[in-house]
């Protein structure tokens, strides 16, 4: 038997799981709040509770909101961020220069977490993807041999920044983490640039829905 | 959060497009112990993975054991969407996997057991037909494993 959480009521509805507890949480946050342990078993209980229903299917609603993912009122990013210009600096050169600024607040965040880090999904270093990646705008070339690479580089580069950025004072929520993210960095503004390549690409335009958000685009 | 109506027209678009009728006659199993009696797995379709097992592809169907000893603070994450937020992971494994809590539930005894192994499919790009074989063949390892209920998150 299964039972479980839905994160979209309406497709919960609509395939009819046999029991299924939905929950109003953002996409990505399906027991609502990290590190808040009597929450998370508030999610579980009200789910292994829908074992015992007599019948189904059983669609029910946790009544809960989760409680804010950061503060409101959080700081302008201390760290100064500076995207290469028309003519001056190399995009490895930025791109270089930009991970220099984070790599201690990225080895802090880890220390804090006990050494946890999501980074290395792409099998290279930061500096090894970071340096290609930069070659690659610098060229203006696309990796059309290495597409498995580059999206786990990029999900590796973007995971390296989030968990630098949620190591410096003050906490960003997640809105605020998303626009610094891509309107301040030039890792995210190189990443744009690799998403207007690749739209322009007559067999590879899919690519550029996987490495920017709808939210970013629209 | 996820209300359709609070999300831009894009956002619910998408997500109204994933809508799918049941994929067949329910299958329903009455509970016939109690809550604190069962062995029960977690699924996962975040895509989560061990760093040196292989990482999923863009769209793939194919499923990734997570052997329940092993520390999930050493899992990542292979998913190909970059539409939800992966900032609470990072902090969290138990916020999209939470095996932390499920332990505690089994140490107070409030389940009967966990299962030895449990799993990931990165749900992504593929509609639920895809996934018939592997899920098959998960199926078949909870059987083996004596699990008697499995909880699902999603991501």
């Amino acid at each position: 038997m299964t039972t479980g959480i839905s994160l979209v009521r309406e497709n919960a509805e609509s395939m009819q799981p046999p029991r299924t507890l939905w929950v109003s949480f953002p996409l990505g946050r399906p027991l609502g709040k990290p590190d808040d342990a009597a929450f998370q078993h508030r999610v579980i209980d009200a789910a292994l509770k829908l074992l015992r229903a007599p019948s189904g299917p059983v669609l029910a609603d946790f009544p809960e909101d989760a409680p804010p993912a950061g503060l409101n009122d959080a700081p302008a990013c201390p760290v100064s961020f500076s995207k290469p210009t028309e003519d001056n600096d190399s995009w490895n050169a930025a791109l270089r220069a930009e991970l220099q600024t984070l790599v201690p607040w990225h080895d802090l965040g880890k220390r804090r977490r006990a050494g946890r880090s999501l980074v290395g999904v792409s099998g290279y270093s930061m500096t090894e993807n970071i340096e290609k990646l930069g070659t690659l705008l610098d060229n203006e070339t696309l990796p059309i041999a290495e597409l498995k690479w580059f999206k786990s580089a990029i999900e590796d580069a973007k995971v390296f920044y989030l968990e630098a950025l949620t190591a410096q004072p003050g906490r960003y929520n997640q809105e605020q983490l998303e626009r610094l993210f891509w309107h301040e960095t030039a890792l995210g503004t190189a990443i744009l640039k690799f998403n207007k390549m690749f739209t322009a690409h007559a067999e590879l335009s899919y690519m550029s829905r996987i490495i920017v958000p709808r939210t970013v685009l629209t | 959060m996820v209300r359709l109506i609070d999300l831009p027209k894009y956002e619910r678009e998408h997500l109204m497009s994933k809508v799918q009728p049941p994929l067949g006659p329910m299958v329903w199993t009455h509970l016939n112990r109690e809550i604190a009696e069962l062995r029960i797995a977690l699924i996962t379709t975040a895509g989560l993975h061990f760093r040196d097992a292989p990482g999923f592809e863009f769209i793939d169907s194919t499923f990734r054991p997570i052997s329940g000893s092993e520390d999930a603070d050493n899992l990542v994450m292979s998913h190909s969407s970059v539409n939800f937020d992966k900032v609470g992971f990072t902090e969290d494994v138990n916020l999209v996997f939470p095996i932390d809590r499920f332990r505690e539930l089994e140490a107070d005894g409030k389940i009967g057991s966990l299962a030895e192994i449990h799993y990931s499919f990165m749900g992504a790009g593929l509609n639920p037909e895809a996934y018939v074989t592997s899920a098959s063949q998960v199926a078949g390892l909870l059987k083996q494993d004596k699990v008697d209920a499995v909880f699902l998150t999603p991501v």
